[in-house]
């Protein structure tokens, strides 16, 4: 005698619904990739630098979409409608404060990034590809930070544009058409504003997702580098997977990091200067804070003169990239201890110092222009 | 294990195990008005810190007695490691501050003497941005090293407090993978989907607090900026007001009414008036010139 005429396990709509897609896509095959991968070692806070970049970046993809609504790209406007967006729309002063510190979040990030594998030594070998999409990667974020420092076309923005394009002016056989093509004109102008819009918002973050992408793929091909330090068999026996705590603590850093640009958003909020004009007044011309080291080094007598610039504004950190670039093949040597490698730790310590000495210098040095 | 690393492998993790808990608070306190780092605000934040870091600081001590120490704490390690640490950083703290600071300002003015003289006296061409830098890596040093012996000897001084923790616990035996599991079974909520639902609900209740308080216009208004579009003023229609200011309106426009046509009528007649006088003149003036 049949007792029960419904069938057992008959699926609910929405699992009929994941089983139509996973036929026709592989969903549960691009789950298990995604969040069965081994971590040798087990999860660490260290691995989650990449996944609060990519956060940020979402993020600032978010937030610039909806500045986007209200501002307008031209000469005339710019600046009017930024005030109009920090002034009148409706928690906009919000979100553009959010977007500037985002912006800054993300130079930390990617810098912290990449300290922290140049001090691991996971650019070795298999890993030289991920290393070098990720300089490339830099290179994006730091064009991110200039071209969008201008939207605002406030005296800040034009001025440190000004000084942006005359350091690029300065590379040999590519800086001149660059500079001219960036500024649109001999001065900057409508045109200048629309092309930093344009690689602002279309071409830098097109850019970004693609080598981002790339970033992705070739590390999942390689594999974790893992922990520098511990036997195998520790490092075996605390081996975890991506889920559930790997996953843990990058939402974790995500809502760390997310609550820092919000409360930096708080107590410095975006306030223009005055509207850009080509006359600086009492004024005095500085880059965002990340380039400020750069701009004190050039205050230097040394570097004083046309060839003197040059040298620092262009050879030397040019050489440096490029050093940095061959990096992972000229450091062969499998050992990735860090305190089995005295000269990679000098060296890093040596570029933070001068860094941090050099930043701070042009800090002090605002009170001997006033 | 040294004082020291025992001091930071702890406190390290504890700074960071608090923050993300002690940064929400932040950010509703700055979103309501209020700075965490002074007055009110700055109370409520520290009676917040309060359980998040006795709860972190136990959660933490207690990864590092299994992981490193391979010994169990007794329970209660994270009450009793606060009140002892509290106690050393509310002293040590502030000294460590005074130091640093009486410290970097000797170094600065000696520094800065030291560059002049040096500039005065043997090399008059030095640079105002050599001079800054110059004067900075020397002072920096000396208060960097100060900082950081300072900062030793509070990690010191925590991983002291530490240790008598570690000799009251019980060992434990078993291997790597053995520990591992171990801690990893301690960690595992007993009620999964409760824990979710809690979290979950109170990042949705946080959320909604937070949009609350936060202005919907700059707190920091530029001083140039003029308002481009205040938008129309409403107003509210009474009819029974509208009615009596038509009746006023009407009866003074009855009233300007009344005095036209008064006035018109005087005029007509003080016109009639004259042209009866000039008709009269008119009349005369032949018989002047006959």
């Amino acid at each position: 005698m049949q007792q029960d005429s419904q069938p057992v396990n008959q699926p609910n709509p929405l699992e009929k619904i994941v089983e139509f897609v996973d036929e026709r896509v592989g969903l549960k095959n691009i789950q298990a990739k995604m969040l069965n991968e081994p971590i040798p070692g087990g999860s660490r806070w260290a691995y989650a630098f990449g996944s609060v970049l990519l956060f940020i970046f979402i993020l600032q993809v978010v937030t610039g979409i909806l500045l986007m609504f209200y501002y307008v790209p031209s000469a005339d406007h710019a600046y009017d409608s930024t005030q109009y967006i920090i002034h009148e729309v409706d928690y906009g002063w919000f979100l553009l404060s959010y977007h500037f510190w985002g912006s800054s979040a993300m130079v930390v990030m990617v810098f912290a990034h990449m300290s922290q594998v140049f001090l691991w030594g996971a650019y070795k070998k298999p890993r030289e590809l991920v290393w070098l999409v990720g300089l490339a990667l830099f290179g994006v974020v730091m064009g991110f930070g200039f071209t969008g420092y201008l939207l605002p076309w406030d005296q800040r923005a034009y001025w440190a544009t000004v000084v942006g394009v005359e350091i690029m002016d300065k590379t040999p056989i590519v800086g001149d058409f660059m500079a001219r093509f960036l500024k649109g004109g001999p001065t900057p102008g409508q045109m200048t504003l629309s092309r930093f819009f344009v690689i602002h918002v279309m071409v830098l973050p097109a850019a970004l997702a693609g080598l981002a992408g790339l970033h992705i793929f070739l590390f999942r091909k390689a594999g974790p580098a893992g922990p520098f330090r511990g036997t195998p068999e520790e490092i075996k026996a605390k081996t975890d997977y991506f889920f559930p705590r790997q996953i843990w603590k990058d939402i974790v850093a995500m809502a760390s990091v997310f609550l820092i640009i919000c409360s930096l958003a708080f107590i410095e909020p975006v306030v223009l200067l005055e509207q850009a004009t080509p006359d600086p007044g009492d004024y005095h011309p500085e880059p965002e804070w990340y380039f400020l080291f750069l701009f004190q080094l050039l205050r230097l007598k040394i570097f004083g003169g046309e060839l003197g610039q040059f040298l620092g504004a262009i050879a030397i950190p040019g050489a440096f990239m490029a050093f940095l670039a061959a990096l992972p093949f000229i450091d062969t040597n499998p050992e990735r201890n860090l305190f089995k490698r005295p000269i990679a730790l000098v060296g890093w310590i040596a570029i933070m110092a001068f860094i941090l000495i050099f930043t701070v210098s042009a800090i002090i040095n605002r009170d001997f222009l006033h | 294990m040294s004082n020291i690393k025992l001091g930071l492998l702890v406190a390290w993790p504890t700074f960071w195990t608090g923050f993300p808990i002690k940064m929400v608070f932040c950010l509703l306190l700055l979103a309501a008005h209020m700075h965490p780092w002074e007055g009110a605000g700055f109370f409520l934040l520290l009676l917040v810190s309060i359980p998040v870091d006795i709860w972190a600081l136990g959660l933490c001590a207690r990864t590092v007695f299994i992981d490193r120490l391979k010994v169990d704490s007794q329970p209660g390690i994270g009450v009793g490691l606060w009140m002892r640490w509290a106690v050393f950083s509310a002293i040590a703290l502030p000294v460590i501050k005074i130091i640093v600071s009486e410290v970097t300002g000797v170094a600065k003015s000696t520094t800065s003497s030291i560059v002049h003289s040096f500039k005065e006296g043997l090399y008059p061409g030095l640079g105002v941005a050599e001079q800054i830098t110059l004067e900075l890596v020397m002072w920096g040093s000396v208060s960097t090293l100060v900082l950081i012996l300072c900062i030793l000897g509070w990690l010191y001084g925590l991983g002291w407090l530490t240790q008598s923790f570690v000799r009251e616990a019980k060992s434990l035996d078993g291997t790597e993978e053995d520990r591992a599991n171990f801690w990893d079974g301690l960690r595992i909520p007993a009620d999964q989907p409760l824990l979710l639902t809690a979290f979950t609900g109170a990042g949705v209740v946080l959320v909604f607090v937070f949009w609350t308080l936060l202005p919907s216009t700059t707190p920091h208004p530029h001083e140039e900026y003029q308002f481009i579009s205040k938008g129309p003023k409403e107003e509210k229609v009474e009819p029974k007001k509208v009615l009596k200011e038509a009746e006023k309106v009407l009866a003074k426009a009855e009233l300007v009414v009344k005095k036209l046509e008064e006035e018109k009528g005087g005029e007509s007649k003080d016109l009639k008036g004259e042209k009866t006088k000039e008709a009269g003149a008119d009349k005369a003036q032949p018989e002047k010139k006959k």
